[in-house]
């Protein structure tokens, strides 16, 4: 289990990671979502004891981070955003050198490189020299190194940049295997949408804050509280404006392409109630519906944009 | 030994893509090699029949490794900055000694290897007095004499050996540093030209060519001549003192007193001073002290820096 204890990174006056506390558990694919600039890289430096945290902590199966580093690195793997890779070797020396730099002793070594390429679909590039491989297989390169020694913590961060479509798609497979295989994974993207449909949970940082963890689908029920109601007028819509802002539950109104949305605090009694009101008072409506919000949308009310 | 190349950093930087290089491009490759033992054997050749003095040869020697030394040594670690690969290594189970010497071994192995190659052309500088064999007189050929002796000659191996120890340590500590290969490797080529010519330059100049020659002839034992090793470290003579090519120049006057290991017995005093400071072997041991030092300090920076 990765628990995270109030990590905290200041570069001088500014705060890059403030304070943070979540808990992963094995099988837990966590999704570390935030815009440029906000603490994403520095928080898996910091767990991946590359950088000591200028206060918190964090413990991996109890071993702390920053007392024991020597202790927790074996138990982890690390994947950065920019690497590089021995050249001038071939793909099974590449895996071969760090296998044994993990001390795993050599009459497992082939056995255990076999999985890996296996695992990240290399087999085929097995003799090939690494600085002949393309981007994508590189970064699958370095996710095998990064598995040689059976960690129990993954830390990616963004592995799908730089990738195709097709690529990504296989990446994201091959993280929600890991994850089937009950390693913690965690991995950071400041692209929602790629890993809205294989993490079971995410977290979503602004300028060093963990705004909110959790369970994805519990953080999108948790948004659907503060609903957006679209209501499409017939005729002028000022007066209907003016008589939707009067309303207890209503605390916003915008227009957009002729369509009102009404920030809604009710559930869906109130909600039924405004609209029998609303066509009582003789007001003509073309359309009444509930935005339905998807991750993306509770990113962007997350996140109101706001980049550091 | 065995422990020693279980170390699979060292296998890398030794063998590592030397011999996959050989397997690609083994046309290219055997050219150079073809071309590098060509001039080889052409300075051999060119030392050998101009009957060049011992000085010559060693101070040939030495600025070869002077060349050559930074180049196995001044991209050790910074390489692995700039291509992105450091953190990967420093989160596997290779200790910092291993790291280090992974990476110092397979640069001195290359310095031992030139230092070897510098024997036969420091060999050349055997004068041999052979008496033809006269069958009538029946006189009996001479036992071969040499006036290069043994003392010399290991004197003259052992500074190119720690001459070479010495730069590579100290490339290995600034690549580690600087973080950056042309940063290194500049300052190594130029901390030479400043420390090796420059400064014995104007030593020489604002001291009026004042050398301590003279104080030397008047060393008559070992003890004398350990107390005046010890307080040059003091003057400015030092300059001179630990220059290799100095040195080499020094063990030149050596040669006429037919040294034997032991002491006393010869006329030439000046000679005899220069033996009792072991002129060659000291200097050998202040730069094999001084790479110590060096490696120490890389050491502990990546005990520091990198919690190891
Ligand atoms: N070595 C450093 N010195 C000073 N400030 C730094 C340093 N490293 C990072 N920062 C600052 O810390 C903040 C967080 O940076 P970080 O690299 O963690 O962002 P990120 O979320 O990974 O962004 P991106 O999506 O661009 O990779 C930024 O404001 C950055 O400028
Ligand atoms: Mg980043």
């Amino acid at each position: 289990m990765l628990d995270v204890k109030g990590l905290r990174k200041e570069y001088g006056e500014l705060v890059a990671v403030r304070d943070l506390y979540f808990q992963l558990h094995p099988g837990d694919v966590f999704g570390f979502i935030g815009p440029n600039g906000a603490g994403k890289t520095t928080t898996i430096k910091m767990l991946a004891t590359l950088l000591e945290p200028t206060a918190g902590t964090a413990t991996l199966n109890g071993i702390d981070i920053v007392r024991q580093p020597e202790e927790v690195r074996p138990l982890l793997g690390y994947m950065p955003d920019f690497f590089g890779l021995y050249e001038g070797i071939t793909v099974t020396e590449y895996l071969e050198f760090f296998a044994a730099a993990y001390r795993i002793p050599r009459a497992q070594r082939a056995a255990i490189i076999e999985n890996v390429l296996e695992l990240t679909d290399l087999t085929v590039k097995k003799d090939a020299y690494v600085e002949t491989l393309s981007r994508g297989m590189q970064q699958r390169l370095c996710l095998a190194k990064s598995l040689v020694h059976d960690p129990i913590l993954l830390l990616l961060d963004e592995p799908a940049s730089g990738l195709d479509p097709r690529a990504r798609i296989e990446i994201k497979e091959l993280i929600r295997e890991l994850g089937a295989m009950g390693k913690i994974v965690l991995v950071s993207s400041h692209i929602l949408p790629e890993l809205a449909d294989f993490c079971n949970k995410i977290g979503i940082i602004e300028k060093g804050e963990l705004l909110v963890w959790g369970v994805v689908d519990e953080i999108v029920q948790q948004m659907q509280a503060n609903r957006i109601l679209e209501i499409k007028p017939l005729g002028e819509p000022e007066p209907l404006i003016k008589r939707l802002e009067r309303e207890a539950h209503v605390h916003g109104v915008e227009t957009r392409n002729g369509s009102l949305y009404v920030h809604f605090a009710g559930g869906l009694e109130e909600q039924a109630d405004l609209l029998a009101s609303l066509i009582h008072d003789g007001y003509r409506i073309a359309a009444f519906r509930e935005e339905s919000l998807d991750l993306e949308d509770v990113f962007m009310q997350i996140t109101k944009g706001e980049v550091s | 030994m065995k422990r020693w190349m279980e170390n699979p950093l060292l296998r890398y930087q030794l063998f590592g893509f030397t011999v996959n290089r050989w397997k690609r491009q083994p046309l290219l490759y055997g050219v150079i090699a073809g071309g590098v033992g060509l001039t080889y054997l052409l300075v051999y050749q060119l030392v050998a029949f101009n009957q060049i003095p011992f000085a010559a040869a060693l101070n040939l020697c030495l600025l070869v490794m002077c060349l050559v030394a930074p180049l196995m040594a001044y991209n050790l670690f910074s390489l692995e900055y700039e291509k992105q690969t450091w953190e990967s290594l420093a989160l596997t189970r290779l200790t910092a000694r291993e790291i280090l010497w992974g990476k110092l071994g397979a640069a001195l192995a290359r310095v031992g290897i030139l230092t070897l190659l510098a024997l036969p052309i420091l060999l050349t500088t055997v004068e041999l007095d052979i008496y033809i064999f006269d069958s009538r007189s029946g006189r009996i050929p001479t036992v071969l004499e040499s006036t290069t002796n043994l003392y010399v000659l290991t004197a003259g191996m052992s500074l190119l050996f720690s001459w070479g120890a010495l730069i590579v340590a100290l490339g290995m500590w600034l690549s580690f540093y600087l973080k950056r290969t042309l940063s290194t490797a500049s300052t190594l080529y130029a901390g030479q030209v400043f420390a090796l010519a420059l400064m014995p330059m104007l030593y020489l100049t604002f001291s009026t060519g004042e050398t301590g020659n003279e104080f030397i002839g008047a060393i008559t034992s070992y003890w004398e001549g350990f107390v005046w090793w010890i307080a040059s470290l003091f003057t400015a003579r030092v300059i001179l003192y630990l220059n290799p090519f100095w040195a080499a120049n020094e063990l030149n006057a050596v040669l006429p007193s037919s040294y034997t290991w032991r002491d006393g017995g010869g006329s030439y005093t000046y000679s005899e001073g220069l033996i009792y400071l072991n002129w060659g072997f000291s200097q050998s041991i202040t730069y094999l002290a001084l790479a110590l030092l060096f490696a120490g300090l890389t050491h502990r920076g990546l005990k520091h820096a990198w919690r190891k």
